[in-house]
C-alpha cells in the first residue's frame, strides 16, 4: 500500500515539475525578449521571422547605452533615492505595524482605513498637486522631495502587509522575553523585528520595485537631467526621428540588473521561512 | 471570489498586556493607574506618529486639492490666469450623466474582475506549487518571477505590444506554425481582444508579486500544525481550508482588495499597448478616462471628478472586505 501511495506521489510531483516548467517559460518569455533584442542589430529586431536567438550578436547597444549622456548621474540618483525610500519605508512601516497589531491603540482602526483609501486615488491625478505642494517647500529637484514621495506611496501597503505578518506571530515569544527582563520596545526589536523577516523582505522587494520602476512622479518632480532616474533616461532612447529600439532594450535590461541582485542578496531569507524553525523554539 | 467572514484569532493576535497568562495580581495597586494608561497609549502612539505626518503630509494636501478641483471649472485659461471659477457640482453632474461613464463603469467591472480572478488564481496556485515542489525549482521559479517583475513597465510593454504585432509578432508566428489561421492576425482589431491582450499583460505582471507574498505568508504557517492535522487523517484540501487557509486568509483578502485598487487605476500598460488609441478601439476603463478627460482634453475639473467617483466605486465595492480585515485583527478579549 505505501508503495503505491509513494509512487504516485513521485509520478504527481513529475506532473508539478512539469507545470512548473511551463510557467517559468512563460514568466521569462517577455524578459528573455528583451535580452535578446539588446543583443541584435537594430533592423534585425522588426524582421518578419522572428529569430529566438541573437544571430547577429552585437554588444553595440550596451556600449552605446551606458555611454549615453547623464547614465551614469541617473543610475547614482536612482541608487541611493530608492535605497534610502526602501530603509525608511520598512522602519517606519514596521513601527505603524506593531502599533497597530500590539496595542488597543485608539484612531488604529480609521487609520487603516484611511491609508488604503490614499491608494484608492489615482496616481495622475495626484501628481500635479503633489509637485505644487513640494514646490513650495524647495522640495523638487530634490532627493528629499522623491524620497518622501516614494515612502508614502508605497507606506499603506507596507503597513498593510506587515500588520499580517506581525499578527501572525505569537505574542507569548515576546511576553517570554520582557519575563526575562527586556523592555517592550527591546522585545520588538530583537524577538518580533527577525520573526517577521521574511514579511519585510517581499514588502521590501515590493518598494525596491515600485520606486525602481517609476516614471510618473520623477518625472514631474525632477526637472534637471542631471536630477533624473533610470525610467526618465529611458525616454532618451526616443527620439523625433524614431526609437531606438536595440538601444532602449540594452538599457532596459541595464536597469533590470539591480533588481536582480537585491533579489539574489535576499532571496535565501525568502525561501528559508524562518518562522517554522522559531516557533519550534 | 468567496466572501471571507471576519477572522478572529484573539489567540495569535492579542496584545501585550492582555493575555490571559500574565500576571495582573503582582501589579502595583492604584496610584500607578492613571499614569501607566497615558503610558500605555503613548508607545503606540510614538511608533504610529511617523507613518502618520508621512501619509497626512504629503499625501494630504494633493488629494485635498484634487477633491477641490472637482468642484472648480478648470481648463488650460483658468490654469494659467490662475482664476478659480467654483462650479458646485457641475463636473459630477456631467461625468455621471455622459454616456462614456457607463461604457467606462461596465468595461471597468470586466476587466476588473478577470484581472483580479486570474491573478489571485494562478498567484496562490504558484505559492502551492512552490511549497509542494524542492528547493531548486522554486528557487528557478522565484528567480523567474522576479525577472518579469522587474521589468521596467515601459519595457514590458514595448516587448509585448512586439508580441502581438499584426505582421512579425512572435505569437502569431508561433499559432501559425501550429497551422492555425494567425498570419496578419490584428489583435488590436476589435475591444475584447484588445482587452485580451492587456489582461493577459496585466496577469503576468501580477503574479510575481502575488505569488511571492503568498509564498511567504505560507512560511508563517507552521509545518507542525498541518503535520498533526494530517496524521489525524485529514486530506490535503481539508489541511488547506482548515489550517492553512485562516491563516493566510488576511493576507490573501489584501492581496485581492490591492489588486482590485491597481487593476481599476490601471493606465500604463493601456496606455502604451493600444499606442494611445485607447478611445479609438473602445479601451476605455475608469483609470484612462480620467486622464483623458484631464490631460487631452485639459479639462481638469472633469478629470478630478472621474478620479473621486472612482474612488467612490472602489470604497463601494472594497469596503465589505475592508471592514473584515479591520476587524480580524481587532482584539477579541
Amino acid at each position: 500500500m505505501a508503495g503505491t501511495k509513494s509512487t504516485r506521489y513521485r509520478r504527481a510531483t513529475w506532473f508539478w515539475r512539469a507545470v512548473a516548467a511551463v510557467f517559468v517559460v512563460i514568466m521569462v518569455f517577455p524578459v528573455y525578449w528583451m535580452v535578446n533584442s539588446a543583443f541584435e542589430p537594430n533592423g534585425q529586431i522588426t524582421s518578419l521571422t522572428p529569430s529566438f536567438f541573437p544571430v547577429h550578436f552585437t554588444f553595440h547597444d550596451f556600449v552605446d547605452a551606458v555611454n549615453r549622456p547623464w547614465f551614469w548621474d541617473d543610475a547614482r540618483n536612482s541608487l541611493v533615492v530608492v535605497c534610502s525610500a526602501v530603509a525608511l519605508v520598512l522602519v517606519v512601516a514596521f513601527l505603524a505595524a506593531t502599533a497597530v497589531t500590539r496595542f488597543r491603540l485608539r484612531g488604529a482602526k480609521p487609520f487603516l482605513v484611511l491609508i488604503l483609501v490614499v491608494q484608492m486615488v489615482p496616481s495622475t491625478a495626484l501628481v500635479i498637486p503633489l509637485y505644487l505642494l513640494l514646490d513650495r517647500y524647495h522640495l523638487t529637484d530634490n532627493y528629499l522631495g522623491l524620497i518622501l514621495t516614494y515612502v508614502s506611496i508605497t507606506l499603506p501597503f507596507t503597513i498593510w502587509a506587515l500588520r499580517g505578518f506581525v499578527r501572525a506571530v505569537p505574542v507569548d515569544l515576546e511576553e517570554a522575553a520582557m519575563v526575562d527582563g527586556a523592555s517592550r520596545f527591546g522585545a520588538f526589536m530583537r524577538i518580533l523585528f527577525p520573526l517577521v523577516l521574511p514579511g519585510l523582505i517581499t514588502t521590501g522587494v515590493f518598494s525596491f520595485i515600485t520606486a525602481w520602476n517609476d516614471f510618473l512622479y520623477v518625472n514631474v518632480i525632477m526637472q534637471q537631467n542631471y536630477h533624473q532616474t533610470l525610467p526618465v533616461w529611458l525616454f532618451s532612447f526616443s527620439t523625433n526621428t524614431g526609437t531606438d529600439y536595440g538601444g532602449l532594450m540594452a538599457g532596459c535590461t541595464i536597469m533590470s540588473l539591480p533588481v536582480v541582485v537585491f533579489f539574489l542578496l535576499v532571496q535565501r531569507r525568502i525561501v528559508t521561512g524562518m518562522t517554522a524553525g522559531a516557533v519550534k523554539g | 471570489m468567496a466572501r471571507a467572514p471576519a477572522v478572529t484569532r484573539a489567540e495569535v493576535g492579542r496584545p501585550i498586556g492582555t493575555a490571559p497568562a500574565s500576571s495582573a495580581s503582582s501589579r502595583p495597586a492604584r496610584p500607578g493607574r492613571w499614569r501607566r494608561s497615558v503610558r500605555r497609549q503613548l508607545l503606540p502612539f510614538a511608533l504610529l506618529l511617523p507613518a502618520l505626518v508621512l501619509v497626512a503630509g504629503v499625501l494630504g494636501y494633493p488629494i485635498g486639492q484634487l477633491v477641490a478641483t472637482s468642484f472648480q471649472q478648470l481648463g488650460l485659461f483658468q490654469l494659467i490666469s490662475h482664476h478659480v471659477v467654483w462650479d458646485g457640482l457641475a463636473n459630477y453632474r456631467q461625468v455621471l450623466s455622459s454616456g462614456q461613464f457607463g461604457r467606462s463603469l461596465l468595461q471597468t467591472l470586466l476587466f476588473v474582475a478577470t484581472c483580479v480572478g486570474l491573478t489571485m488564481l494562478f498567484g496562490t496556485g504558484v505559492a502551492l506549487l512552490m511549497k509542494r515542489l524542492g528547493k531548486v525549482i522554486r528557487t528557478a521559479m522565484s528567480l523567474a518571477m522576479l525577472l518579469a517583475w522587474a521589468m521596467p513597465t515601459s519595457a514590458s510593454s514595448i516587448v509585448w505590444s512586439w508580441l502581438f504585432e499584426t505582421e512579425w509578432g512572435v505569437v502569431n508566428y508561433m499559432l501559425s506554425g501550429l497551422g492555425l489561421h494567425f498570419t496578419n492576425h490584428n489583435w488590436f482589431a476589435s475591444s475584447l481582444s484588445a482587452y485580451g491582450v492587456i489582461t493577459a499583460m496585466i496577469v503576468w505582471g501580477a503574479v510575481p508579486f502575488v505569488a511571492l507574498t503568498m509564498y511567504s505568508a505560507f512560511t508563517l504557517v507552521p509545518p507542525d500544525l498541518s503535520e498533526a492535522a494530517a496524521v489525524d487523517g485529514a486530506t490535503p484540501a481539508v489541511v488547506f481550508r482548515r489550517v492553512t487557509m485562516p491563516i493566510v486568509r488576511p493576507i490573501f483578502v489584501l492581496l485581492t482588495v490591492l489588486s482590485i485598487i491597481w487593476d481599476t487605476n490601471v493606465f500604463n500598460q493601456v496606455w502604451f499597448l493600444t499606442g494611445g488609441r485607447a478611445q479609438v478601439l473602445n479601451v476605455v476603463p475608469l483609470g484612462v478616462w480620467q486622464y483623458i478627460e484631464a490631460f487631452s482634453s485639459q479639462q481638469y475639473g472633469l478629470g478630478a471628478a472621474v478620479a473621486v467617483v472612482t474612488v467612490f466605486l472602489l470604497l463601494a465595492a472594497t469596503g465589505y472586505y475592508i471592514r473584515a480585515m479591520v476587524r480580524s485583527g481587532e482584539v477579541a478579549s
